[in-house]
């Protein structure tokens, strides 16, 4: 049987090549001209709250995620309900909507309650204010990826045989050590692909952020083409900022992908 | 001891509203206000070439500190959130150019005006089927665009339309610099700004834009607040005091006129 193209040895990646030489044309270019060169300087800033809150939103929203699929496959009722409830809810909401409700619904909601049971504890109450929009948007974030993300390691989990999990079980293994040893190891090779997926995609969505105010690369690009009217050019740096952001993360994931299944044949 | 305590907070009150009565301004001691803004209106508060926060309304605000002696914090945020924020009482104060609307001021409380504005119409260089507001409206092929619930928003609806909002000739845009960009390419023919931004896109067109007609409703910007704030008052008594003593009008020179916007 012939391999399906591409997969028995890796194609020379003509396309990253066509990226690179289109961002360094780019930035030969940009570099010339005063109007590029201000607004990248004032871009560059943004970087570092996209790349936060990209890690941290993905970061919790694996962990709630991963807790969310198993639940979803526990042996109690009530969990898998539950976990299947708050899945089909957050994954039915558009992140933007998300985004506001936390805001201006769950966040004052949260403080609160906060401020009603520290005062009866004798602590002093916090303001609405404290918690911050940056805050606010990654909890955002971590809600809307968690449903997708557990639906990501449900199918993983899923997809190993049942009968080796009872095999497992036959030779003695615990269940930690089936997950460990088991499970995970091949679960890991259907997860990865979409996971990456999300990853990316959150990336993007961040940016959903700027409608909070939160001085990401999208609300700091807003804001410079309002001030300098230059529209045009500050979204292309936009672009390229998010473009360099997502090829690098992809070919990381590439690199993991082949890691992994050179691991766990 | 205790009456003697009252006695001395009955006088400084006394002292501070007559303070006020006789026309200078109460002493906030320091009390600390945080504002929220966009920085995404210039030249009231925008983001200049080296990345600083400036503008009118940066301006106005220090001088308005410091004769009230606040502290004064700015948060960003953005339009979209900004009436809902601060009618939340999140912030203390909102400011962005925020038409003074009856609509508005059943969520926050608005300050005096402390500036007016008179929207003109922004059209592409090679524009010759109409000249004014009349003309726009006249010919039905025509669209105009804006962000909704703006202040172009509703006089283009009002003053330039038919009044009705739902008329399917006002486009809508995210933001107003994407509605410059839907003009440049001509999906719409028409938008509606103030004096001050439409100079800005204008000489930052290469001849792409123009301005034609003269200018359209004026509106009335003041700060928000939440409801029943306590610094309405007091903002009010300075804004007059620097409407009166020409502080505003060294502003309008400064911001409107020598300053060179986006160049």
């Amino acid at each position: 049987m012939t391999p399906r193209p591409g997969t028995d040895k890796p194609d020379f990646p003509w396309w990253l090549i066509a990226i690179v030489a289109f961002t360094g044309l780019f930035i030969f270019q940009a570099l010339d001209d005063p109007i590029y060169q201000q607004v990248s300087v004032k871009l560059i800033k943004g970087v570092k709250i996209t790349v936060f809150v990209t890690l941290v939103g993905f970061f919790l929203a694996s962990v709630l995620g991963l807790l969310l699929a198993v639940a979803s496959l526990s042996r109690f009722q009530i969990l898998r309900q539950l976990a299947r409830f708050y899945t089909e809810v957050l994954r039915g909401l558009p992140i933007l909507v998300i985004l506001l409700y936390v805001s201006f619904v769950v966040a004052p909601g949260l403080v609160q309650g906060w401020n009603y049971i520290a005062e009866n504890i004798g602590l002093d109450p916090i303001r609405t204010r404290d918690f911050t929009f940056l805050w606010r948007a990654i909890i955002a974030l971590t809600l809307g990826y968690s449903a997708f993300i557990s639906e990501v390691f449900r199918a993983g989990i899923l997809s190993v045989e049942e009968g080796q999990v009872e095999a497992a079980k036959a030779m003695g293994l615990n269940g930690w050590q089936r997950f460990r040893l088991v499970v995970f190891p091949q679960a890991i090779r259907t997860i990865m692909p979409p996971l990456g997926n999300d990853f990316i995609a959150m990336i993007k969505d961040s940016s959903l952020v700027s409608v909070l105010g939160v001085l990401d690369i999208t609300q700091i690009g807003k804001v410079t083409a309002a001030g300098n009217f230059r529209y045009f050019e500050t979204y292309n740096v936009v672009a390229m900022l998010y473009l360099t952001l997502t090829v690098t993360l992809s070919l990381l994931l590439r690199k993991l992908e082949t890691k992994l299944r050179s691991k766990y044949p | 001891m205790r009456l003697t305590s009252i006695l001395v907070a009955a006088a400084a009150a006394f002292v501070s509203t007559s303070a006020l009565a006789d026309g200078h301004l109460p002493d906030l001691g320091g009390k600390e206000v945080v504002i929220v803004t966009e920085n995404a209106y210039p030249p009231l508060q925008f983001v200049d070439g080296d990345g600083n926060a400036v503008g009118w309304e940066y301006d106005a605000m220090t001088e308005i500190a410091e004769r009230l002696n606040i502290t004064v914090t700015y948060e960003n945020i953005s339009w979209d959130a900004m009436i809902a924020s601060v009618s939340q009482g999140q912030f203390d104060m909102g400011m962005t150019g925020i038409t003074i609307r009856e609509d508005r001021a059943e969520v926050v409380d608005f300050s005096d005006a402390y500036m007016r504005s008179e929207m003109v119409m922004l059209v592409r260089g090679d524009e010759d089927r109409f000249s004014d507001a009349a003309g726009f409206a006249a010919d039905a092929d025509l669209l105009i665009g804006a962000q909704p619930g703006t202040t172009p928003f509703y006089v283009g609806i009002y003053e330039v339309l038919d009044g009705d909002e739902a008329n399917p000739r006002m486009q809508l845009f995210e933001t107003f610099g994407a509605g410059v960009e839907a003009l440049k390419t001509g999906d719409v023919d028409l938008v509606l700004t103030d004096g001050t931004a439409g100079n800005g896109y204008v000489a930052a067109s290469d001849g792409g834009l123009q301005i034609v007609g003269g200018p359209l409703g004026t509106e009335d910007f003041g700060f928000i607040f939440p409801k029943g704030s306590d610094l309405v008052e007091p903002m009010n008594a300075a804004i007059a005091a620097m409407q009166a003593d020409g502080t505003m009008d060294a502003l309008n020179t400064k911001w409107f006129l020598d300053y060179k916007i986006g160049q």
